[in-house]
């Protein structure tokens, strides 16, 4: 079934509903009007245990990659002992393909604004970083002045309206990343949040144990953040009578598709942008409905469908449903971003691949050996092929080089080795 | 590649007398940005941001008079800075091209693009025109897959780029 009426695009003018070109950035007093920060007062009427709780009731999953139950992090916490406890929000979006959270962060920051409040109540967090990526700059001018504005309406600072939260007045501020994919890794993160190289860290210790500065952190998706200001306002129930649920016959503890998600569509698409649907929605319907169709003379073979890191679709796979199932039901390795680039009968899969084999030796962080040497020879050998000068024997070593470099097999400290040997 | 790292012991430093590190950025972030982070190594990315926005560069005697300011050892700062793709330690032009090259990019037709703007320039990914006007790198996705091929300008995003209205771009700029 399709969505009804847009949730998290509410106020972004986004067909069926509205026109791209109507989208424009909303103020604080833009966002008040339309009924904004109601569920920031309710939530500070609440405990915050309840808060956590409708969350988890909710199922409310990751919307950044990993599908993670956000509730379930957020229980993770290890009770207050006077010390900072923060919030990270991930903004780091370098996912090729990806581009959704930066249609939030452009035109209704302070609806991600009411939901990193909320998170810093229920959680008992003082002080959140907003990581944006660096080549987001003027998302992050916009971002910047809505901060601004949020303090001048006393939600955050001294005497913000939520109270002392962790016994301090709670603070936000934007943290301007400077051009590294794998600061998008939630513990590299924090690392360029401490000033050093975006190196991911060995887990265990995980974040909302021992985090940014050693201290208890919860790291959070921007598109998670904004779905808590509807889900508290409405309920758990309202939010799991969308999307496509529970696989039949599973039982209650397995994670479901509850929910709707931002997709974004890019590739030879005739209207690409960023679209709201429930959870399960077919590609072929993103595709021929939401971006009414390919362009002329472009036909469908196969389609990148939540950044690069996750896999491809091919042309049988058209009508794959784009729920948390999809890595199971078709041999990929997930859902991720939610974010398609579709690949037309005209460009070769020989030079995607050698594309995103270039991408992962250029962005690996060059801290474990299979990542750093394995992609830069994958990249060499398939630009070799490309060029018409493979041989048998090329295949082999790709395989070998892809199977030593990680899906499982754990060689690795992070998942981008797990990213760059699929395409092989 | 973050991961590559080069001689530095052995560098020899042009110093000037004019600090990089200006008296109104040590003022800013003494009064606003060191109370934002629990200690003070966390504020290196934004004073090399600070730094750089204000030269267009990142010399090492800037290297050095950031660690100094922030009380670490320039060795520190440095391996960070060298890490992140936005930094440079060398000399860039007035404009840096930076040309999206991932895969939604490429199928829409970013290869045109690049031989377009080295051409134009001459100049291949990253290389500096001599007249000191343009840089072009090749970067991977810059998160604006709606309207490939995409490519910033120094600050500004340029969307649905192809060779005609990319010259226009780099005609228009003063």
């Amino acid at each position: 079934m399709p969505l009804e009426s847009p949730i998290l695009l509410k106020n972004i003018p986004t067909p069926p509903w509205g026109e791209f070109a109507d989208r424009k950035t909303l103020s604080y007093d833009d966002y008040v009007k339309a009924d904004g920060y109601k569920s920031l007062d309710q939530a500070i009427g609440m405990e915050p245990k309840d808060i956590v709780e409708i969350v988890k009731a909710a199922e409310l999953r990751g919307r950044g990659g990993a599908g993670f139950p956000a509730g379930m992090k957020w229980s993770f916490l290890p009770p207050q002992d006077g010390g900072q406890r923060f919030l990270a929000i991930n903004c780091d979006e370098s996912e090729p393909a990806t581009f959704k959270d930066q249609v939030l962060t452009e035109f209704d920051p302070h609806l991600i604004i009411e939901g990193i409040a909320i998170c810093m109540k229920a959680c008992q967090l003082d002080t959140a970083y907003y990581y944006i990526r660096g080549e987001y700059h003027h998302h992050r001018v916009i971002f910047e002045n809505a901060i601004a504005e949020a303090y001048a309406n006393g939600v955050f600072g001294e005497n913000s309206r939520m109270g002392k939260v962790n016994e301090r007045w709670p603070n936000l501020y934007l943290q301007r990343g400077a051009g590294a994919y794998i600061c998008g890794e939630e513990t590299a993160l924090l690392e360029s949040l401490e000033g050093k190289r975006g190196w991911p860290r060995i887990k265990p210790p995980f974040p909302a144990v021992a985090g940014a500065f050693g201290r208890p952190t919860i790291i959070n998706n921007v598109e998670t953040l904004s779905m808590v200001v509807p889900v508290l306002a409405n309920g758990a129930d309202w939010f799991k009578s969308m999307g496509v649920g529970r696989p039949e016959g599973a039982p209650p503890n397995v994670p479901a598709s509850f929910g709707p998600k931002l997709f974004g569509i890019s590739g030879p698409v005739q209207r690409p942008g960023v679209y709201e649907d429930n959870l399960g929605v077919t590609l072929k319907t993103l595709v021929e409905d939401h971006c009414k169709g390919m362009i002329p003379g472009k036909q469908f073979k196969a389609a990148f469908h939540g950044g690069i890191s996750m896999g491809v679709l091919d042309t049988t796979e058209y009508e794959a449903e784009m729920d948390f199932d999809i890595g199971k039901k078709y041999n990929n390795l997930g859902l991720g971003t939610a974010c398609a680039t579709i690949i037309p009968h005209d460009v070769s899969m020989v030079a995607m691949a050698r594309n995103c084999a270039r991408f992962y030796s250029h962005e690996s962080c060059g801290q474990c050996t299979p990542c750093r040497e394995g992609g830069n020879w994958l990249y060499k050998m398939l630009t070799r092929i490309e060029a018409g000068d493979g041989t048998m024997k090329d295949l082999d070593l790709l395989l070998e080089i892809a199977s030593s470099m990680g899906s499982m097999p754990g060689t690795t400290i992070c998942g981008l080795a797990d990213g760059a040997n699929w395409a092989v | 590649m973050a991961w590559i790292t080069k001689q530095s012991g052995t560098i020899q430093i042009d110093r000037r007398d004019e600090p990089y590190l200006t008296a109104e950025i040590r003022k800013d972030f003494e009064s606003r940005m060191f109370p934002r982070y629990p200690d003070k190594q966390a504020c290196t990315i934004p004073l090399l941001h600070a730094i750089q926005d204000l030269h267009n560069w990142l010399p090492y005697q800037a290297i050095e008079e950031a660690a100094d300011f922030l009380g670490l050892p320039a060795s520190t700062v440095l391996d960070t800075a060298t890490f992140y793709e936005e930094f440079f330690l060398e000399p860039r032009g007035k404009y840096t091209i930076w040309v999206c090259q991932s895969v939604s990019c490429e199928i829409m037709g970013n290869t045109k693009l690049v031989e377009k703007l080295s051409e134009k320039l001459g100049i291949g990914p990253h290389e500096t025109t001599e007249d000191g006007r343009f840089t072009l790198m090749n970067v991977e996705c810059i998160g604006a897959c709606g309207g490939a091929p995409c490519a910033l300008v120094n600050h500004k995003l340029h969307e649905n780029l192809t060779a005609d209205n990319v010259e226009q771009i780099l005609d228009g700029l003063d």
